[in-house]
């Protein structure tokens, strides 16, 4: 028969019944209502089992309803770990259990609980770490055995993003405390911002019980949250979880699929405590759970957590959540008091006199399963006789729910986080916090306060301590708020051992009370060391549930006090986050010149250089190897246009100009002529080369330099590191982004210029090589540089950057009685490795001296100084250990070996090749290749190890390969 | 009013201008600048609440060196009194001071800046140094009352206006990469202009419009802003 579990109203503050939603859970199709989570629409419908545990397999059910346990861990289809009370129920949604063999009901690896007592603490480490090596071989299986959820490995990532947010207070906590302090703060005329993680406001007003009537919380939580949603200074964001603290009031606040990245200039920590369970034997089973769950069930989603029930307490909450589930039509069969002297108050009194049975000083010793050995059936009941000791007389009493209410942890996860520090009363048997940082504070239960009244007017008080700070406040500030309640809510000791082990400390990682004492046996008495040896806190939940217990076992077994015991260390993240809240956006900045799209038109295909588009060729990709040759050939034998707009251009002015130039590259730069441009050479301190490019220079103050593509941006930000030491009197200025360039290159490159170019005399007498001119090219004003980087006739043409397209177009249209055509990257590297011109960082490395890559001739012996200049001299006292030279492969029956394949001497490798290709012009693959110097000679022979194994002798030649007497390029 | 005409009848052309007529954008001349005028018939809504223009191809220009304020005021260009401030000249062209030595010079939108023609062609002494800023940075422009939210979703700065007020200038990271955003309302338009390297204006104006989709931004043209001066 099926069981409803659902309330009539006015249970379910949460859900919509008038909005049906089906779901299925393990295949089977389930009905809620909208605003219902996974875990209470199963618990509706009487599905308390969720999942298996970790280790042993056991069945698992609701325990917090708050998304804080792994207990309700279950998989969706593109998401494993969903917390089932955190998830709301959405049409199809498929929900599956996890970490099960078989099915959920029949586990076949819960046969690991019933060997549990061979399986102790660290029995990792114990049993599979010997011999040396073992572990390698074990990890597999256990690693398989082990996972919980599964990854769903075709997952598509779905957009998220992240915002900035500035306020004056931010309030984390939307409970009692935290909505008090948001209207205190926003009172001094601060702007607020109200971080809570639940769907509604209200925190334990939503659900707890303050007063017999059941009335007093709904009652504050309306008025505190209509203030709160009237006030224009308050921004409230619910389902949002502040997951982190960092220094300055940094919050890492995640709401749905958006990280807000939150500055508060104060920050009030209204984090409220965590319910803890009591230790017992089978605690973990499907029916036991706190008791604040059992409010949450019934409050906020209208589900009666059982048919029957029994309450195990250690304060007066417990007794008002009897209260609850009497409300809600549960048989209350007994409240186990742990205390032996209570003190009762109204509530509690209030119970008392319904009649219901109370047993004081006893405690719930034992769960036992139900028939179907997947729920709570009935509990062992027996009167403490010493702490963690009971009597041998039992009570059997038949329940299908326990509820426990034993104690409370402040949740100090983003206080610890913040610098606060935890302390242990043993007085009130409570944490305790102190030490929170500057413009940093804490109110509300997470200080201590349980009674409404004193948690309001403690939150009062912190904000208006912080709003002081803003020095935006003259109230005074109250006293310290003298606590109303005189028994504390934590029972010392809600621990008790049995014989049969299965008290579970931490459910996330099966650990229970032995493990956690033997690893203080096994010489792991630090609680740092506890954690690291039993795993105990490691888990999803991260020591929610287990971190006050396991003080107080560690405490007893090392006989400290908890307070000298201590606990572990708390840090980022509070909860778990998708990797795609840190992720964000993707933000991958792109660079395109003025002409990337007449490329694009041109059928180019494009690559990327650092953060630039350039075209590598046009044409079709299967013909690449054709159409760089083809380029080749166009520009070697008629005339050719690439977009150079990607190289960096640096404007150096100032009377100092060219002294700073001097000092800062390899050449010498003070006598260069105006109208000039020269080959400028850039080492570091450690004389490596770093970047290369030419100096033109447009008048006595003025250089304009270029610089490699992706060396703009170092090359600059070293000059101006440079000469904030020197102090010479010199303006330097990026403009790399300013011009948009072109090369037009190849024996026709004059021909096709001299059409748009009337305000410059072109001719070789006129405009040499390396000579530099300023005039206009199509109409447009554009500075000119006679360079020759591919080895033929050719002009740079820089031009403003928006006019580049325009130049683009104009060129082509020029040479288009010429057949001039656009060639890429690629064919440029095949053109410039013919004319010898090595690449910086291509065929220099980390450790390449000028000397070694035959650029010797590009460094002043005659300057007093110049970066990188005196190490340059050491290394002139050195013998060479490696020299780039050229090499061409003669055998036409070589395979053509790929960049950076060894050069090899026998079995030892002793360089390698840098670039290489086959040249149409030679008709053979050439290339460069670091080699020993001792093969540098002209004509010498040395071995590549090329792809396969394959040795490939090649023969060293002199650079360049192409037109060695430069008559080309000087044309 | 000039007719409609095509982005690329002038060699100075936005790197964005395909995207515009992508959109159906209709380009006027505003001085010797091609612009957008407008996409939709009525983009003065949109503006108000929240629109992006491209304004990359309308006139400005830097000048930097330690004689450039001294040379500015004799110039007349009223200085603001330090840096990350821009103050508005007669002609309407706004001067912002980037570092003490440092200015940058926007004209209005209608193309024209009696005071940038001026400096341009003035004769300029030692340690001034023109800087290409037309062509160097791109220049967009943020309007709306969602305007702060979406530089929010871009930028770590608090660019709210009741905390960034208009005349102020960040220099700073957005959308990772380096830009100047001047707050520079256009009567009761709340409005950022935006100046960022040239060469990534396309990735800029895409990563802008993305974060402005959350509030319906879209692009508008000049036609919208110059209607709330």
């Amino acid at each position: 028969m099926t069981v409803d579990n659902r309330l009539p109203s006015p249970f379910g503050t949460l859900i919509d019944r008038s909005q049906t939603v089906e779901f299925s859970f393990e295949k089977k199709t389930i009905s809620g209502y909208a605003g219902d989570t996974v875990a209470s629409a199963l618990a509706a419908n009487n599905q308390w089992l969720l999942s298996r545990s970790f280790k042993y397999h056991r069945p698992r059910g609701v325990l917090t309803m708050a998304g804080q346990d792994a207990n309700s861990m279950v998989q969706l289809p593109s998401d494993p770990n969903a917390l089932a009370d955190r998830i709301d129920i959405s049409p199809g949604l498929k929900v599956m259990g996890q970490n099960y063999s078989g099915s959920l009901t029949r586990d076949r690896n819960a046969v690991l609980g019933l060997v549990s007592r061979f399986l102790p603490v660290a029995f990792y480490y114990k049993a599979f770490f010997k011999p040396r090596g073992m572990w390698q071989k074990w990890a597999p299986f256990f690693r398989h055995r082990a996972g919980l959820g599964r990854i769903d490995q075709n997952y598509q990532a779905d957009y998220h993003d992240k915002q900035y947010q500035f306020y004056d207070v931010a309030v984390v906590g939307g409970g009692p405390a935290g909505l008090a302090a948001a209207l205190a703060a926003a009172d001094s005329g601060a702007s607020v911002l109200l971080v809570d993680e639940n769907v509604r406001l209200g925190g334990s007003l939503n659900y707890a019980r303050n007063d017999a009537e059941g009335t007093q919380s709904g009652r504050v939580r309306d008025a505190l949250v209509a203030r709160v949603k009237a006030n224009p200074k308050i921004v409230a964001m619910s389902e949002a979880t502040c997951n982190g603290w960092f220094s300055d009031n940094w919050l890492p606040i995640i709401c749905r699929k958006r990280l807000y990245k939150v500055r508060a200039k104060q920050t009030i920590l209204c984090v409220g405590a965590i319910e803890q369970p009591a230790i017992f034997h089978n605690n973990d089973l499907p029916g036991v759970m706190l008791g604040s769950a059992a409010q949450r069930l019934i409050k906020l989603y209208a589900v009666r957590p059982g048919q029957s029930a029994v309450v195990l307490t250690g304060n007066n909450d417990g007794y008002a959540v009897a209260l609850d589930l009497i409300d809600a039509g549960v048989e209350v069969k007994a409240i186990v008091d742990l205390r032996d002297a209570p003190v009762y108050d109204a509530i509690a009194e209030h119970v008392s006199s319904l009649g219901i049975s109370v047993k004081v000083g006893h405690a719930v010793y034992a769960a036992k399963r139900n028939a179907s050995r997947l729920h709570l059936g009935s509990v062992d009941v027996r009167k403490i006789v010493d702490r963690g000791h009971c009597a041998t007389e039992s009570e059997t009493i038949n329940c299908d729910t326990l509820c426990m209410s034993v104690g409370y942890t402040p949740t100090y996860q983003l206080i610890c986080q913040a610098g606060g520090r935890l302390s242990y009363d043993d007085d009130s048997a409570m944490f305790t916090l102190s030490d929170c940082p500057e413009n940093c504070y804490t109110a509300g239960s997470v200080n201590g306060y349980w009674h409404l009244e004193d948690v309001i007017s403690d939150a009062e008080r912190a904000a208006i301590i912080a709003t002081q700070a803003l020095d935006v406040d003259r109230r005074e500030v109250p006293s310290a708020v003298v606590h109303q309640q005189t028994q504390s809510p934590n029972h010392p000791w809600p621990i008790f051992a049995h014989p049969k082990g299965c008290e579970f400390v931490d459910f996330d990682e099966d650990l229970q009370i032995a493990d956690i004492v033997n690893a203080t046996r096994d010489g792991y008495q630090h609680i740092q060391l506890v954690k690291r040896y039993s795993t105990c806190g490691m888990g999803p939940s991260q020591g929610r549930h287990s971190a006050l217990a396991t003080a107080r076992l560690v405490a007893d077994a090392t006989q400290r006090t908890v307070a000298q015991t201590g606990v572990t260390t708390a840090r980022p993240p509070f909860s778990a986050e998708h990797l795609a809240h840190s992720a964000g956006r993707s933000f991958y900045p792109a660079r395109r010149s003025n002409m990337h799209y007449r490329h694009l038109e041109s059928g180019a295909q494009m690559l990327q250089a650092g953060a630039w588009y350039r075209p590598a060729y046009y044409g079709q990709a299967p013909a690449r190897e054709d159409c760089i040759q083809r380029e080749v050939d166009n520009v070697r034998n008629n005339v050719g246009l690439i977009d150079v707009s990607t190289l960096g251009g640096i404007e150096v002015r100032g009377v100092d100009a060219g002294e700073f130039l001097n000092r800062f590259y390899t050449f010498g730069f003070l006598k260069q002529p105006v109208g000039r441009a020269r080959y400028a050479l850039l080492t570091n301190e450690a004389g490596v080369v770093i970047d290369d490019g030419v100096a033109c220079r447009f008048d006595e103050q003025h250089y304009y330099v270029t610089a490699t593509t992706g060396g703009a941006d170092r090359v600059y930000q070293s000059m101006l590191k440079w000469n904030a030491q020197w102090r010479l009197d010199v303006d330097i200025a990026n403009v790399t982004s300013a011009y948009a360039g072109v090369n037009i290159a190849g024996p026709n490159a004059r021909k096709v210029l001299a059409k748009l170019c009337t305000d410059i005399d072109l001719s070789a007498a006129a405009f040499p090589y390396m000579g530099v001119r300023e005039g206009t090219v199509a109409g447009i004003a554009a500075r000119v540089i006679r360079v020759g980087f591919v080895g033929e006739l050719g002009y740079e043409v820089h031009v403003p950057q928006h006019a580049g397209e325009a130049l683009w177009d104009a060129l082509i249209n020029a040479g288009e009685d010429c057949a001039i055509a656009p060639f890429g990257v690629e064919a440029q590297r095949l053109l410039r490795l013919e004319k010898g011109h090595i690449i910086i960082g291509q065929d220099t490395d980390a450790m390449s001296n000028p000397t070694e890559v035959q650029m010797g001739w590009a460094v002043s012996k005659l300057k007093p100084f110049f970066v990188g200049g005196r190490t340059l001299q050491e290394l002139g006292r050195l013998p060479l250990k490696r020299c780039l030279v050229g090499f061409v492969i003669d055998d036409p029956m070589a395979p053509i070996p790929l960049e950076s394949h060894l050069v090899v001497d026998g079995d030892k490798m002793t360089g390698r090749v840098t670039s290489v290709n086959y040249s149409p012009t030679l008709g053979k693959p050439i290339g460069l290749a670091y080699v020993p110097p001792n093969c540098a000679e002209t004509g010498g022979n040395f071995t590549i190890k090329s792809s396969g194994g394959v040795l490939v002798v090649a023969t060293v030649v002199d650079l360049p390969f192409y037109d060695a007497d430069n008559r080309r390029q000087e044309l | 009013m000039d007719p409609s005409i095509s982005p690329t009848q002038t060699s100075r052309r936005s790197s964005l201008y395909r995207r515009h007529s992508q959109l159906g954008a209709e380009f006027h001349r505003f001085g010797e600048a091609i612009a957008v005028h407008h996409y939709a018939s009525d983009e003065a809504t949109q503006a108000q609440s929240l629109g992006l223009a491209d304004l990359s191809t309308l006139p400005r220009v830097g000048f930097k060196g330690a004689g450039t304020p001294a040379w500015a005021e004799q110039c007349g260009v009223h200085l603001p009194h330090q840096p990350n401030w821009a103050s508005e000249q007669p002609d309407g062209t706004l001067v912002a001071r980037l570092s003490s030595s440092e200015l940058l010079m926007i004209g209005d939108y209608s193309g024209h800046s009696p005071l940038i023609d001026r400096l341009a062609a003035a004769d300029r002494p030692e340690r001034v140094y023109p800087l290409p800023r037309a062509d160097s940075h791109s220049w967009l422009a943020l309007c709306g009352s969602h305007a702060a939210d979406t530089l929010a979703k871009v930028c770590a700065v608090d660019l709210r206006p009741q905390h960034f007020e208009n005349g102020q200038i960040a220099q700073t990271s957005l959308a990772k990469i380096n830009a100047i955003i001047l707050r520079s309302d256009i009567g009761n338009l709340t409005n950022y202009a935006i100046f960022s390297d040239s060469s990534s204006v396309e990735y800029l104006w895409d990563s802008l419009l993305d974060a402005m989709a959350e509030h319906r931004g879209s692009p508008v043209g000049l036609e919208a802003l110059a209607n709330n001066r």
